[in-house]
């Protein structure tokens, strides 16, 4: 029997039951408050999901994630600060005290929810979808990609920074009331929140598993490995790095979603280029190239710092940046390169013939 | 009847060197054909033009009947090109087995791709080819492990994966050990069954062994062309070429 770290039916058992896990966590919270805050770890979750899709498996580092997931937050915003207007007031507050006297003509059709939420969605993976075909069929790659997306973000920041009138600028939207989804009020408190982004996320989780292990993940991983060579094999890398960013932004957009019905508040600190980092950091510290340890990085991180953070108050950068170099100095592949190890150590060598088995020869696994 | 092949007045510049000038050949569908030529000579750059990995400056490439000028090198690929580098390109963080199954590329779009988990055909085949290409016993290692030879066979594994109708190979042998080589012409000779070749190789023992046609590349030109026997008594071809293989 080989290493159990690799054996898909065990994996598949280790997602469930963490999921399970997190399913059961209501019951055992009777603080609103912290069940919201666990809540917005599973938007993290979702971050560092996309990130290990799009970077782990994909090899296309994204330094500039914050710009699907901010475009879905402020989509969500919109819906929901329109929800709150009525015939006699159609126009936000903020855009009376900016002067406005009418809706700017993109804020229209978020007066539909249904409208405002595909748009949430549907907007920044469009933009995923040309910006990364645009620049991969340049063959843009590695750092130089990396730098593309982060001068984006900047750019996307700035430009919903300085257009007050029309994105409430450093204010940000405040959408007085909870989403109505459907006549429900959806109380950002309730477990009902807790549950409709655990459901976001679980789904996210499959899907993205499943890519992982379809032909089209093996082809992502052959490309992260030699995309010139892949070329020779017929393969068109430009199309499977604009699909593997794309499916990756729409899952950042659906966070961008999530965070907002949670906390009723966007501001272009969504969109701020440390908080891109950080979903990167997330990762590499849990283990990119898997899907599980990368949101575990996501949920350890951001623990620490609500906890530890005011404990150490400015320290715990420090702190956190020691720990980065350490785990990408002596654990390049993130803490899930542990367990992977230690697996490895208990699987028993194959029956195959006994020369083969010398070294402890690891596939870099598809987790 | 046309060539499989057709180059065409190929001319290719870099900066102010010419790399190929004015080169043309064509080779015949079935066929083994041999491109040798000293070091520098343009035999991968040729290989280079071919697969579409660089733009020529002038001149036309046809495949098929088909013009396949400047065209990316995956709808060279797909059209049923199929070409083994000089240095081994394989997969290494990869397994042996995910090398083949990527170069198994009955089906390269990405949405299908994304709703595809078994692969029609693929066991029989990859058997096939670990087989011909002894690596079996090595299906679970990752290729980045494997010996230099190993290698080679798992590139010549990849390439026959894609069953292409020509196979550009780069100088196959190199690194193999005698019995490995034998293997490799054996292989071939059966591979000219259902497909057409063009081999560049140094090794002259293994030209003789293999070409049904040898082409002979100087400066970025044609110098000679014909069989071997034809191309040995080739005076021009013994001072370039053969002369200094001899004298070495």
């Amino acid at each position: 029997m080989g290493n159990l770290y690799h054996n898909k039916t065990a994996q598949w058992l280790v997602y469930t039951a963490f999921f399970l896990g997190l399913a059961v966590i209501p019951s055992f919270v009777s603080d609103d408050f912290l069940l919201n805050q666990l809540a917005t770890y599973g938007v993290y979750g979702m971050l560092a999901l996309s990130i290990s899709l799009c970077w782990g498996f994909g090899g296309i580092l994204n330094l500039g994630q914050g710009i699907a997931f901010g475009l879905g937050a402020y989509g969500m915003a919109m819906t929901m600060q329109m929800q709150s207007q009525t015939e006699s007031n159609p126009i936000p507050p903020f855009m009376l005290n900016n002067s406005l006297d009418q809706l700017p003509w993109f804020w229209e059709p978020f007066s539909n929810t249904a409208a405002g939420l595909i748009l949430s969605i549907a907007v920044p993976t469009l933009f995923c979808a040309i910006f990364g075909g645009v620049m991969f069929r340049a063959r843009v790659s590695g750092p130089f990609f990396a730098i593309m997306t982060l001068a984006m973000l900047s750019a996307f920041y700035t430009i919903i920074l300085d257009r007050q009138p029309y994105t409430g600028g450093v204010n940000g939207i405040t959408p007085p009331s909870p989403l109505q989804l459907g006549g429900f009020e959806i109380d950002p408190y309730s477990s009902t929140a807790y549950w409709i982004v655990l459901a976001i996320l679980v789904t996210a989780t499959v899907v993205a598993k499943l890519i992982t292990q379809s032909s089209f993940g093996l082809v992502t991983q052959a490309i992260r490995d030699d995309a010139e060579r892949v070329r020779f094999l017929g393969y068109s890398v430009a199309g499977y790095e604009t699909a593997i960013y794309t499916i990756s932004g729409a899952i950042a957009a659906f966070a961008g979603c999530c965070l907002v019905m949670l906390v009723q508040y966007v501001s272009p600190a969504q969109l701020d280029v440390g908080f891109s980092l950080s979903m990167v950091i997330w990762a590499a510290i849990g283990g990119r190239l898997s899907l599980l340890g990368a949101m575990c990085g996501a949920f350890l991180i951001q623990g620490a710092q609500s906890y530890l953070g005011d404990a150490f108050l400015a320290t715990w950068l420090l702190i956190l940046g020691g720990f980065f170099i350490v785990v990408v100095r002596f654990l390049p592949n993130g803490l899930a390169s542990l367990l992977e190890s230690a697996l490895g150590l208990l699987a028993t060598k194959p029956k195959t013939p006994a020369a083969e088995t010398n070294g402890d020869a690891k596939p870099l696994p598809a987790e | 009847m046309p060539g499989l092949l057709e180059i065409k007045n190929l001319s290719k510049s870099f900066d102010a060197t010419k790399v190929i000038n004015d080169f043309s050949m064509e080779v015949t569908e079935g066929t083994l054909c041999c491109l040798v030529g000293p070091n520098g000579a343009g035999k991968t750059t040729t290989m280079d033009l071919v697969t579409g990995r660089i733009k020529p400056t002038s001149g036309a490439i046809l495949f098929a009947g088909e013009d396949i000028t400047a065209k990316h090198e995956h709808v060279i690929a797909r059209a049923g090109i199929g070409r083994k580098f000089q240095v081994p390109a394989v997969l290494k963080n990869l397994t042996v087995r995910q090398n083949l199954e990527v170069a198994y590329s009955r089906q390269t779009n990405p949405f299908w791709n994304l709703f595809k988990f078994h692969k029609a055909g693929l066991k029989e085949k990859l058997d096939e080819i670990a087989t011909l290409a002894g690596l079996t016993t090595r299906l679970g290692e990752q290729a980045g492990i494997l010996s230099h030879g190993e290698t080679q066979w798992l590139e010549i594994g990849m390439v026959l994966m894609q069953e292409p109708r020509l196979l550009l190979m780069d100088e196959p042998i190199a690194g193999m050990t005698e019995g490995e080589i034998e293997k490799t012409a054996r292989i071939f000779k059966d591979l000219q069954k259902t497909a057409t070749l063009i081999v560049v190789e140094h090794d002259m023992g293994f030209v003789r062994e293999i070409a049904d046609v040898v082409t002979v590349m100087h400066m970025g030109s044609m110098l000679a062309q014909g069989s071997l026997q034809e191309i040995e008594a080739n005076p021009r071809v013994r001072d370039v070429y053969l002369g200094e293989k001899e004298a070495a």
